[in-house]
């Protein structure tokens, strides 16, 4: 039972209105991604959730009760900065690992963050500095360490967000693997990207936030059933069709920002 | 036959044939044997050295020291250019430097004890102050005035007071130390608090760290940039004071050394002090760059 009720919550931040009124409800072991141009809140959405900031008005629940604070309930793993650079990745892993399982031998504690590292992928990282990793791998150990603390609900600030291609397509497939394991306790996971096909291959719903201030523009269940496999998922009408809806979303969003005695040029009309 | 043929072995030649040449004082068997120990670690490095800068580098510093030399000893003993009391030849200097080593190596101890006294209640003082008044906003506002306004005081001018102030000059020249020291390495570590990226703060705050380990593990380790930057700036103002206070009032020491035969007028040792106080403080900063660089290997 890992629920989180978002009831109309809203966050400002001096007197920019950041958040307005979002209600939003996720469901035990759901993936919910946040989809949304940059400066919709969407982060900040995934900020409040994880308890470092708290809504201006409006409350976040768990299970039914509210979020006051960060919490070993709640996994993150953010773009960058996740690992601190002067830990070796088994440190960074030992070091949540004592904050979630207190108690342990040490010892102990480095078998365990071997274990998780080799299951994403890193058999030989223990020991490395996160500097002396790629980028990708370390996003890897950051998956790794919060996987490692285990706890229920997992929140992703565009983890993937400055990989190339084809490493985000690895990470992507990794996420999702680690994520079915276990039927029947899957971690109720928030995913914040502004990727739409990233939104379709990961998520149960897709939540559109748009700008000025963010708020809730459509909310998209995703039918497509799992295991979704990349190379097949492009040809499903489905997929098209939805993609199509969250682009018009989104770009109607955009134009709505736009000055309204400005005319948008069709492509190419403006070279 | 490429690396002989060079500005370094130039000059070393012309050297050589300065110090054989026959003269009234006879040949100066110090010098001579500084400079074939000079030439000799110059052509080892030179035939060992990896990459052809780090040659280059080794024969470039061989020849300026050899040019420094030549330059004195025409100037000194060969044409008697210069006063000889202000500036005494070379060989002289180095046969004092020999002979007066025991005799600074004593009250180097001494300097140590009250440099190391003073800069070590300061690093142990000024670094967990400043990393807490980094942490905590409100107390860093309380403080913060306090710092800008005694941060920039030029210790020097406590010297005369801490004299009278204090029961030895003992204690007075550990606290002008430390007050030389404090400052530069409490502002850094505030400094280096504040600097520590947003996110990594996010990061460590989700893991739910309790405080003491937030300061020790994050906070320490995230601000130790800025902080070895404040710790040999300390240093070098401790090693400042420490001569300067040894210069006003003390008995013993390597600063009361060159104050004392300067008092004398005895330059020749006064030179060799100065000359031992430059090799002390490299060797130091030498000790000080091989820990600053074990402490921040994660950075390259």
């Amino acid at each position: 039972m890992h629920e989180i009720a978002i009831n109309n919550v809203s966050y400002a931040y001096g007197s920019h209105e950041v958040l307005r009124d979002i209600s939003l409800t996720a469901e035990a072991g759901e993936f919910i991604c946040l989809l949304g141009p940059s400066g919709c809140g969407k982060s900040t959405l995934l900020r409040l959730l994880a308890g470092l900031a708290s809504p201006t008005s409006g409350a976040i629940t768990l299970d039914g009760n509210p979020i006051t604070g960060p919490g070993l309930d709640r996994g993150v793993v953010f773009q960058d900065y996740s690992l601190f650079p002067w830990m070796t990745v088994g440190e960074n892993i030992v070091l949540a690992l004592e904050q979630a399982f207190p108690g342990k031998k040490r010892n102990e504690y480095r078998e365990i963050a071997a274990g998780y590292l080799e299951m994403v992928g890193l058999p030989n990282a223990q020991d490395k500095l996160p500097g002396e990793l790629s980028g990708g791998m370390r996003q890897r150990a950051a998956i790794a360490r919060v996987f490692a603390i285990d706890s229920p609900v997992l929140l992703m600030d565009e983890p993937f967000g400055a990989l190339d291609a084809i490493t985000r397509a690895r990470l992507q497939d990794l996420l999702l693997q680690l994520w079915q394991q276990r039927e029947g306790e899957r971690k109720t996971v928030f995913f914040v990207t502004h990727d739409v096909e990233e939104a379709i291959l990961l998520g149960n719903r897709i939540v559109v936030l748009g700008v000025n201030p963010g708020s809730v523009k459509g909310i998209f269940p995703v039918d497509i059933p799992r295991p979704r496999l990349r190379q097949d998922l492009f040809l499903l009408e489905s997929f098209q069709l939805l993609r199509n809806r969250l682009v018009n979303v989104l770009h109607e969003n955009i134009l709505s920002q736009l000055d309204g005695g400005q005319t948008v040029l069709s492509p190419g009309e403006a070279i | 036959m490429k690396y002989l043929v060079n500005t370094q072995n130039f000059v070393f030649m012309t050297l050589l044939a300065v110090l054989l040449w026959p003269s009234a004082g006879g040949i100066p068997r110090y010098l001579l044997i500084l400079v074939l120990v000079l030439e000799g670690v110059t052509l080892l490095r030179t035939f060992t050295g990896r990459t052809e800068a780090s040659r280059q580098g080794a024969g470039d510093v061989a020849a300026i020291i050899f040019g420094v030399l030549l330059a004195w000893q025409l100037a000194t003993a060969r044409f008697g250019l210069l006063d000889k009391m202000l500036f005494p030849t070379p060989e002289s200097v180095l046969r004092m430097f020999v002979s007066e080593l025991p005799d600074m190596l004593k009250g180097l101890v001494n300097s140590l004890i009250l440099l190391v006294s003073g800069y070590f209640l300061a690093l142990g003082t000024a670094l967990p102050l400043g990393l807490l008044v980094g942490w905590r906003s409100r107390l860093f506002h309380a403080v913060n005035p306090f710092t800008k306004v005694m941060g920039p005081i030029p210790p020097i001018v406590y010297i005369p007071y801490a004299i009278a102030l204090l029961p030895s000059f003992r204690s007075a020249s550990i606290f002008i130390i430390f007050i030389g020291a404090f400052w530069p390495i409490f502002i850094n570590t505030v400094h280096g608090v504040f600097g520590i990226p947003k996110g990594l703060l996010d990061s460590a705050r989700v893991l739910n760290l309790k405080e003491r380990t937030l300061l020790w593990r994050i906070i320490l380790p995230g601000a130790m940039p800025s902080i070895c930057t404040g710790s040999s700036l300390g240093l070098l103002f401790s090693f400042v004071l420490l001569a300067a206070a040894e210069l006003i009032g003390a008995n013993s020491g390597i600063g009361w050394y060159v104050k004392n035969f300067a008092d004398f007028a005895d330059y020749r040792r006064v030179i060799v002090g100065i000359i031992f106080i430059g090799f002390v403080v490299t060797a130091i900063t030498w000790g000080t760059e091989r820990v600053e660089k074990r402490l921040l290997r994660w950075r390259s």
